[in-house]
């Protein structure tokens, strides 16, 4: 038997307190547990019954994967988790607010400690419990349907643990927030700054960097934010909701779930911190520490008055001027609100000037950083000799990248761990011509990103601006390309020890064939096209188009494409080993037709130019420019082939710029040749080369105004 | 006892208590005196511990009662405006606060609530002002603290409350040694209830002393005297508090016993003479006007 003045009796008496905040968290859970797996499995069963799945087990896959969706991870609850954490919070110390409710919990013999201890407990068993009922409700009606399992239960466990953290997360901060202030409004708005304050910041310096440092990358770098919850939770939980197994589902969740034990804990130590210190008289006011007030206006209005800025720079294309007077009257007009919220008067509009100065002087101050570039960002280049190694990764060329559960990584992230250039010198030198060069005269495309690993064991990521056709640049970027560093870090084929597994074929391509090659010639094809590589530079990868590509087709529907050019002897000959090589260029006898269409951009760029009530005016809008011919003549074909390339082939370097984006090229195939061109497409898509179109293709595609 | 040394407490740089330095002795019924914002309140909700003295200190029995569980029990404190939980009848609140409070009486506690006709099931939110004021001095009777604080509650109960509440005080303290502090803006309210008196004015105590004390020291005296001489005679030596003439009638107010004023009116010739009663008004008037204060601007309104 509990005592009459025990913890357990205090806990109880609360709850008296709390009911609708039971009912509500009820109601919430059941919803999004219950009422999902029923929506979720009632629309498998609606699949089934209109014959959607052909086996029985595959409508039981479909179940349990609905199961999952309802009671696993989910990126549709944890605005549910957070709302709840933010009533439960407010609700359970709300009685700070109120003087008379003060004078009745303070004066009463309870310890301040065991009404704190009281209060958090039960806030958190109504969201356990309730939860607990919430995910019982939703097991039973899965299981009544037959779509439980071990892996259901396990990805239900996991969630759950996971929203209970991210509760924890939003309970604490919201307590924090009730702490700090005495009133639900403000305490809203101080939630809404806490949660909002890191990504918000995230955000401006992101905005300003990008605004103002040419040489700002994003690449390489784990500039998320760090302590906000939403945040992971916006990235992270569809992500783990399409992740199939469960150990990398833990993989990826603990290491987060850890992450916010541990913010949660450090806002239960301010929020304890705040409650101990907190006086009972401040139940009314808008904020409890007087102290608090011009610290909240600074952390508040600096960035809040900058984010305007920023805004007004992308709406008033990119003016500096109108964006620093954006920052200032947002500065002043956020102090402004804070003083009239802080007082609940409105006379206090001009109240606290200095602090209202601090913040116009120092969002002023950031603002002068990045446009003066005060900090010497976009000047940092690294002595050589402090330089580790360097990663580059090319904004012209794309790869895709898999680790090693063929799992897709993005490429920065492959290149960090996998390049290690130690000639750093070309990098130092291609950075240093990029200071003297304008890059808004280069256009776009033309970037190098680069990783800095300094001896220190400091990084450093910049953007570095180049110009392909500027021979000194040619000369440096050939001596990067023809590293087996930079060569070993960029293309995965050439080091990846496991690229067989699971592989089922492989396929040869120059466009209009798709030739088979077996599986077990990938290890003899890879070692050829490994050696034909150390001819590879630069200068081949920007002139010189691939004549084939290699693709490998792995069982998990994954592949992997790599280019042949016709230089690759030893690739080549392998390929023709296999019966599987096809030269690029086609032969005018097995075509039946080529259309080709002209697009004439250059008519609607004039247009575009003329503006939108000068067409208006002129009847001008809506005009299609487009002029469609089609060339049967085997000369004609001749001369079309001889001057385009196959789609296929174009573009793994960046080289799109070597075509004519005006036109667009289509082959169909004689039906009786005997070339072995895939019967399953009508025609193949090729483009004419730079400055190589036909007269006659012009002349016969020539837009004519009828009118 | 409550010992209460220098207490000073400011909100937002005004000082609503000021080295306020009171001894509140048991068994006694100790009235709180002030204007609105005297300060009053803040005192009271010091001694309760619910808010925390700038400087100075408060001590129930020796101990200190800012949170301090043991020094609170001894204490149960009344609000101006008392709180009842939302939608809480009279049975609802009494199971809290026997929760909270050991000694809480709930045999004792529903007797009172049928002699003073309160309902039990009735919502407290649908009871009158006074009504709820009753239930919040049972509540605080019920608990057998030691000490109850009282802010404003006498003010606005009905004279048979009074009398009723009054009683059963008397009572308590026979029995138990009850201790009520009771804080009113209303000097007639307490002046048939309390044995000690402070006045507290802009946050200081002007004076503090046990009423009877203060009626015994202070008399009022209606006398015509036969000469000048006479009254010369008769006053020299006396503390004059105040002094009114209307025609030959003179209306004195003088620090002294009974016995020695009248025996110094005897040794001269005087028409008339009459030593009569004084109110605790007119005790605090003189008392604060040789303080250089107006109690009338201060308490009576």
């Amino acid at each position: 038997m509990t005592s009459r003045n025990s913890f357990w009796a205090s806990c109880r008496e609360n709850h008296k307190r709390r009911i609708w905040v039971w009912i509500v968290a009820l109601i919430l859970q059941l919803l999004v547990y219950g009422g999902m797996t029923i929506v979720y499995l009632s629309r498998i069963r609606g699949y089934y019954e209109e014959g959607t799945y052909r086996t029985v087990q595959a409508f039981r896959e479909a179940m349990y994967q609905a199961a999952r969706d309802a009671l696993g991870f989910s990126d549709n609850v944890f605005p549910f988790v957070i709302f709840l954490g933010a009533i439960i919070g407010m609700q359970g110390f709300s009685y700070l607010y109120d003087r008379r409710k003060v004078d009745l919990y303070h004066s009463v013999p309870v310890a301040k400690s065991r009404r704190f201890a009281a209060v958090y407990v039960n806030g958190l068993t109504i969201y356990f419990v309730s939860g607990m009922v919430g995910l019982l409700c939703g097991m039973i009606l899965a299981g009544a349907q037959g779509a439980v399992n071990a892996l259901v239960l396990a990805d239900a466990g996991m969630a759950f643990l996971w929203n209970l953290l991210l509760f924890l997360v939003c309970y604490h901060m919201m307590i924090l927030a009730v702490m700090v202030t005495g009133s639900r409004f403000v305490t809203v708005c101080v939630f809404l700054a806490f949660s909002l304050f890191e990504p918000c910041v995230y955000e401006i310096c992101e905005a300003f960097s990008l605004d103002f440092y040419d040489t700002y990358a994003k690449s390489f770098t784990d500039s998320a934010p760090k302590f906000s919850a939403y945040y992971d939770c916006i990235t992270y939980a569809g992500r783990l909701k399409d992740m199939t197994e469960v150990g990398e589902k833990a993989k990826v969740a603990f290491p987060i779930m850890g992450r916010w034990l541990l913010l949660a804990a450090v806002f239960l130590a301010f929020t304890w911190i705040a409650y101990r210190r907190r006086a009972s008289e401040a139940a009314g006011k808008s904020i409890a520490f007087s102290w608090l007030k011009p610290v909240l206006k600074v952390a508040v209005g600096i960035p809040g008055a900058l984010l305007i800025g920023a805004l007004v720079y992308d709406a008033s294309h990119n003016s500096e001027t109108l964006m620093a007077m954006g920052i200032i009257v947002s500065a002043i007009l956020l102090c402004a609100a804070l003083e009239v919220l802080y007082a609940f008067d409105i006379r206090c509009i001009i109240k606290n000037l200095p602090s209202t100065g601090i913040v116009v002087v120092g969002a002023l101050a950031i603002f002068c950083t990045f446009k003066w570039d005060l900090t010497g960002y976009d000047s940092y280049i690294p002595k050589q000799n402090k330089v580790e190694s360097i990663a580059i990764l090319l904004d012209c060329y794309y790869d895709e990248y898999w680790d090693e559960n063929r799992q897709y990584i993005p490429a920065d992230e492959y290149i960090k761990e996998n390049m290690f250039l130690t000639d750093a010198e070309p990098v130092l030198a291609l950075a240093q011509m990029a200071q003297q060069t304008d890059i808004g005269d280069m256009g776009q495309g033309r970037t190098l990103h680069v990783l800095y690993r300094l001896k220190s064991g400091r990084e450093k990521v910049r953007r570095v601006a180049v110009d392909y056709n500027d021979p000194q640049t040619e000369a440096y970027l050939n001596r990067i390309f023809q590293s087996d560093e930079f060569q070993h870090g960029i293309f995965q084929m050439m080091t990846d020890e496991n690229y067989c597994d699971g592989l089922t074929k492989i396929r040869y391509s120059n466009g209009p064939v798709r030739a088979t090659i077996p599986a077990k010639e990938a290890e003899a094809l890879r070692t050829a096209w490994i050696r034909d590589m150390e001819q590879f530079d630069f200068t081949m990868a920007k002139d010189v188009m691939p004549c084939g590509q290699i693709t490998m087709d792995y069982a998990d529907y994954s592949y992997r494409q790599w280019y042949v050019y016709d230089t690759f002897a030893e690739t080549i000959a392998c390929l023709e080993k296999n019966e599987a090589f096809y030269p690029a260029k086609l032969n005018a006898k097995d075509i039946d037709y080529i259309t080709v269409t002209n697009y004439h951009n250059e008519l609607m760029q004039e247009d575009m130019e003329i503006g939108i009530e000068a067409r208006e005016a002129a009847q001008a809008y809506d005009v299609d420019y487009t002029v469609k011919e089609t060339f049967s003549d085997q000369a004609q074909i001749e001369q079309i082939l001889s001057a385009s390339h196959s789609t296929y082939l174009v573009s793994p370097w960046g080289n799109y710029e070597g075509t004519e984006n005006n036109y667009s090229v289509e082959v169909v195939f004689k039906k009786d040749s005997a070339y072995p061109y895939d019967r399953n497409a009508y025609y193949f898509n090729y483009e004419f080369i730079k400055g190589q179109v036909p007269d006659f293709v012009a002349e016969a595609t020539e837009y004519i105004d009828i009118e | 006892m409550i010992e209460i040394h220098n207490l000073t407490k400011c909100f937002d740089q005004i000082k609503a208590v000021d080295e306020v330095s009171v001894a509140i002795r048991e068994k006694t019924v100790f009235g709180l005196i002030g204007t609105n914002g005297a300060g009053k309140s803040t005192m009271l909700r010091m001694i309760a511990g619910v808010i925390r003295p700038d400087e100075g200190t408060v001590a129930v029995d020796n101990m200190p009662v800012f949170d301090n569980v043991e020094a609170k029990k001894r204490l149960f404190f009344i609000a101006d405006e008392p709180y009842f939980f939302a939608n809480a009848n009279a049975g609802t609140m009494e199971r809290y606060y026997s929760g909270v409070y050991e000694a809480f009486d709930r045999e004792e506690f529903y007797r009172y609530l049928e002699k003073f006709n309160l309902d039990k099931n009735r919502k407290i939110s649908t009871f009158s002002k006074g009504m709820k004021k009753q239930l919040a001095l049972l509540f605080g009777i019920c608990a057998h603290t030691k000490y109850i604080l009282c802010d404003e509650t006498f003010d606005g109960l009905d004279p048979v409350m009074r009398q009723g509440i009054k009683s059963i005080f008397a009572k308590e303290m026979e029995e138990r040694g009850l201790t009520p502090v009771i804080a009113s803006h209303n000097l007639r309210e307490l002046e048939d209830i309390c044995d000690h008196v402070g006045l507290l004015h802009r946050g200081g105590v002007l004076l503090s002393k046990d009423l009877e004390d203060m009626k015994c020291n202070i008399q009022k005296v209606q006398c015509v005297f036969a000469s000048v001489d006479d009254e010369i005679k008769a006053l020299n030596g006396l503390e004059i508090l105040k002094k009114e003439q209307r025609g030959s009638l003179s209306t004195i107010t003088v620090r002294s016993g009974r016995e020695e004023v009248e025996a110094r009116l005897a040794t001269v010739d005087t028409v008339f003479y009459e030593v009569l009663p004084l109110s605790l008004e007119e005790i605090f008037i003189s008392e604060t006007e040789v303080a250089g204060y107006d109690i009338k601007k201060l308490i009576l309104g």
